[in-house]
Parts: C-alpha cells; structure tokens; sequence
C-alpha cells in the first residue's frame, strides 16, 4: 500500500490568478488573492493518501508554532507564489514527487524491514511475525497491528510525550486504510493468509514504523516503506503435525528453508503532493486519500480547519488517483531494485 | 555454558581481544544540526544534535555555560522479541542521565551560556553495548554539528567470563551474568570520564578488564578520528579548496 497526497491550489483560482510577472528578473509579486485569502476560502490544499503529514501541522498549531516561527511573511507569499505559479521552492511541479529511495532490509532481527527516504524526511517500517491465537470472532484470519513511533532525532518537540499525539495520528490512519473494517474485510492485506489453523494458531503481525527525519508528507513516505517491508517480508512456512488431539495446541514445525513471500495488494494514496515541512505550515487544508492498484479508494482522511467545497473534493480525489498510478509503478521500480541489491549482497556474504 | 571455547573463540567467532566490526557514518538526519549513525556488530544507533540554540524552558537556563540535555530511545523493533515499553522508563532514563553527563563533561559548555544543546540518541538494534555505540555516535554527531569539545569522548565495554577478560560484549555474553564494566574515556587527555560495572570481581582482575575496556575506548577512537578527516576531506572536496 502506499500513500502519496497532493498539494496545490483549487484549480480555478490558479487559473484566475494575475499570474503574469511583470518582469521575468523580479520575483512574481504575490497576487492580491494569495496574499490575502479570507479566511473561509481554503485557496490551497494537499490531498493526501490517508497520511497524517497534516499532524505535524495541526499539532504545532496546538503548542505555539514552534516550528514555524522561522518563516517571514516574504518566505510565506513566496511558498504561495510558487505554489500559484506550479513552481514550488525546490523546483518541484505542483504533482511532482521528490525522488523517493528505498532500501530493504535495513534490520536483520525482523522478517522484514525497509527504509524509505524522501528529500529529508526519512522512516523506518520494520515487520515482525509471532505466532498467536487468532480472534475468535474471525477464527480463519490473522491479525496485524501497526504502531509508529515519532523519534525526537527528527524534531526535538517529540521529546519525552511530545511525538505521541503525531504518532498516534499516523497509526490509526494507517491502520485505517491498511486494516480495513473491524471484520477484516477490505484490508490491504490479506488476513485469511495470515492463518495457520482455523481457531487455534495464525500469524500476528506487527508493524512498527518509526520516523528518523521528519520533513513533511511522513504519512505516504510511512506508507511506501510498509509496503516495501511488507514485500521484504518472509515468513517461515508452517507445518502442523496431524497426529495432535484436537484439545491441544497443534505443534507448529518452523521450517527455515522454505518461506512464503508476503504481498499486499498494493494500495497507494496519492494526489500532492508530497509537501516539504514549509509547505505544510501554509496548508488550510489536507486531504489524505489511499488508493489501490485497481485505482479504488481504500481511505480518505480531511485535515484542517478550513472548509472545501464537495466538488473540489472529488476533484483532489481524481489528481490523487492520477498521480498514484505513476507513484505505485515508480514504488514498485524502486522496491524491486532495493530488492535485487539486498540479495546481492546477501550472495557475498 | 562455553563462552569461550578451547581454541580460543567466543560465540561469535571473535578472539577473547577483538572488538566488533565498528561502521560510523555522519551527517544521516539532514534536518538536525549535527548526526551520525554508529555500529558495533549488531547494534545499531542513530544519534541527533539541536543547538546550541535559544532555550527552550526558560527555568532552566544557565547564565554561565549551555543547557545540556539527552534523550535516549529504542525502536519498538531494536530487540529480538518485539515490545512496546513506554517511554522515559527507568532504564532508559538511567542511560539518557549517563550520556549526557559523558558529554557535558567533553563539551565546552562555557563558551555558549544560556543556550541549550539537545542530544537525541535512537537504537535501531539492539544487540549489548547500546550505552557505548549511543556514546560514541553522539560524539560523532557532537562534532558534526561544530559544538566545542575539550576531546572525543569513546566508550567500550568488556567483561569476565570463563577466566577470560572479553571485549566488546554482545547480547548473549552481555546477559551471561558474568561482569560487564563500560568505560569512557577522553583518549588525548587520558582520562575516565565513565565507569560502570554490575556483578562482582577481584580487585587485580578489574585492572585488568579495565584496561582491557580503555584500550577498546582507544581503537573506536582512532576509527572515529578517521571518520572525522575522511568528511572534513569530503567537505572541503565539495568547497573546491
């Protein structure tokens, strides 16, 4: 599953805008409309694959700001300007991504791991799988958790309890788009794989994101290394022995050599795009939005205060669903080639 | 349980005298002041620096030398068995206190008063001597960000087990129950400035697991002066002097 989100300006007022520079030498001067927008006219917004890179936003809001206090008007109107002239401050397109580098298994204690890198905001998804009890409500599936944790190396606000709030936002977006329902129906993964024998014994398992570097957008950039762990993922095969009475736990014989290779059905979010840190301070509001690789819409999340309008909604959703396509096919190119290294490597050693 | 076998080798495969192989990189978090990732064998540390910058609480400003402060913590996924501890338990409060009086005892805290410096050190793996590789990867990022030290501050570990003095514990001879004593220490200037033990030993075997412990201190330091000139040479590669 991936998640990608989507920044830009409603179309329209794009459109409208006195875009013209006067001079090609001198910054474009902030259009009247950018510069002052009333409040109740969100005149940009991010779309995002149901990530919570809105969090880090709406969590400084609550505390003062801190992080934000560094951006002048100028560099405000700037940030607006670029995004109004689809030509943001690192040279970006308003649906451009930044490149994005994948790296799978980055932690040899877990069955599966990878690290994702977008610009300055890094994450570490690593997956776990013990052997459980499987709920007895849904005795043929497996279960799956996902936690992320906010390191304070990405920013020293998430000191102490200071990153909880954030973390908790990212995980239950996740979760959200990745667990489906409580059933377990319309999960990205597929939980009935999970199970080993009907009512008795499945895989659990634990999915722990943690952020290193945090610089805007961590949701997709979660999202992507998930889905980069998930396919670094190698569960041992399970063999049951008959002969067990039905009372007892059945015996589970691991078997190292034999593995069965894990994959979601690739969700992917998409639509922004991908917000630097900066830009996300300027957002009024964002719309998270994962999609699958049928191009179905797992989950959608709104961030922000400000109002939109439905149409405006459903068009962010159709960009996202645009944009995810090309983000879904480049994540597979990249998850293939971290793979292809990683075996490499193994070979040699 | 045979933690060194006849032919001289321990679990791992090392001598008796050999460290774990150390890999340091710098500068791997681009939003933080200074950063650097440490390995030793296994385990594995990320380690963060903020500052010197405006204090944050203003109750705790010093007028005369820099706040230092230091978080330590460990990934869900660091250990073997997955677990899911709170933040700030004692442990990891212990260590956080230990790390940063280590590294306040090298900074020049003098020459920044009433600012702050925040040391943030993140395990990624687990696998024994995490206080020494989150020491050693925060002097890394230290000098990384440019912060005035008096020197490097290095850390090892080493234990007694089997009759035999052991370098560089890992998890298993960690956990043995044998002695397990870290030592940091300032290389140039020659000086202590962290000692720990648990468990018990003879007065003449702890000089000598000590010193064992200090000579390891000195071998990361060379590998971490090397680091050191091996990126300034890159930087000024990348300035065209």
């Amino acid at each position: 599953m991936i998640f990608s989100k989507v920044k830009g300006v409603l179309a329209d007022e794009v459109l409208d805008l006195p875009t013209q520079c006067p001079s090609s030498r001198t910054p474009p001067p902030p259009s009247p409309v950018t510069v002052q927008p009333p409040a109740s006219s969100p005149l940009d917004f991010e779309v995002r694959l149901g990530i919570a890179g809105k969090v880090v936003k709406r969590y400084s809001f609550l505390i003062g700001d801190p992080l934000m206090v560094g951006l002048s008007f100028g560099e405000k109107n700037f940030i607006k300007g670029g995004i109004a002239h689809d030509l943001r401050t690192d040279g970006r397109k308003r649906l451009t991504y930044r490149p994005i580098f994948v790296e799978t298994g980055v932690i040899p204690q877990a069955s599966g791991s990878a690290r994702v890198k977008m610009g300055a905001t890094d994450v570490i998804a690593s997956v776990k799988a013990e052997l459980g009890k499987p709920n007895p409500s849904h005795p043929d599936k497996g279960k799956v958790s996902i936690y992320v944790d906010c390191s304070p190396t990405a920013e020293p606000t998430f000191e102490g309890r200071g990153g909880e709030e954030l973390s908790t936002e990212l995980s239950s977006a996740l979760q959200r788009c990745l667990l489906g329902g409580k059933s377990g129906a319309g999960a990205g993964i597929d939980l009935s794989s999970l199970s080993i024998v009907e009512g008795k014994v499945c895989w659990d398992l634990y999915i722990d994101g943690l952020v290193v570097s945090s610089d805007g957008n961590v949701l997709d950039a979660l999202g992507a290394a998930i889905k980069a762990a998930l396919s670094n993922t190698a569960i041992p095969k399970v063999q049951v022995a008959a002969n067990a009475s039905s009372d007892e736990q059945p015996e589970v014989d691991v078997s190292d050599e034999e593995f069965l290779q894990f994959d979601t059905s690739g969700v992917g979010r998409h639509y922004i795009v991908d917000a630097t840190t900066e830009e996300e301070s300027q957002m009024s509001s964002a719309i998270s939005v994962s999609i699958n690789r049928q191009g179905r819409i797992c989950g959608l999340t709104k961030r922000g205060g400000a109002g939109l309008d439905p149409s405006v909604i459903l068009d962010m959703i159709s960009v996202g669903k645009h944009v995810s396509e090309q983000l879904i096919n480049k994540l597979d190119s990249e998850i293939a080639a971290a793979e292809a290294c990683d075996e490499d490597n193994e070979m040699d050693s | 349980m045979e933690y060194v076998n006849p032919e001289g080798l321990r679990l791992d495969g090392r001598r008796p005298m050999e460290m774990r192989q150390l890999r340091g990189e710098i500068g791997v978090v681009s939003k933080a002041d200074g950063s650097a990732v440490f390995e030793m064998g296994n385990t594995k540390v990320i380690a963060a620096v903020y500052g010197p910058r405006e204090v944050q609480n203003r109750s705790q400003q010093l007028n005369d030398q820099a706040l230092v402060r230091c978080e330590y913590s460990m990934a869900n996924f660091s250990t073997g068995d997955r677990m899911r501890k709170p933040k700030g338990d004692r442990r990891s409060t212990e260590i956080s206190l230990v790390i940063r009086q280590t590294m306040e005892a090298s900074i020049l805290t003098h020459l920044m008063p009433r600012s702050q410096i925040d040391i943030f050190v993140q395990v990624l793996q687990a696998d024994g001597g995490t206080r020494s590789a989150c020491i050693n990867a925060a002097t890394l990022a230290l000098a990384d960000a440019g912060i005035p030290m008096r020197d490097l501050v290095t850390s090892c570990s080493a234990g007694y087990l089997n009759g035999t003095p052991l370098l560089d514990l890992n998890y298993v001879e960690d956990s043995a129950g044998g002695a397990d004593v870290t030592v940091g220490i300032l290389p140039k200037l020659d000086k202590v400035t962290l000692l720990q033990m648990d468990a018990k030993l003879q007065m003449d075997t702890f000089e000598n697991v000590m010193q064992l412990a200090i000579e390891g201190c000195k071998a990361v330091a060379s590998y971490i002066r090397e680091i050191l000139l091996d990126n300034t040479k890159q930087l000024e590669f990348r300035r065209g002097v």
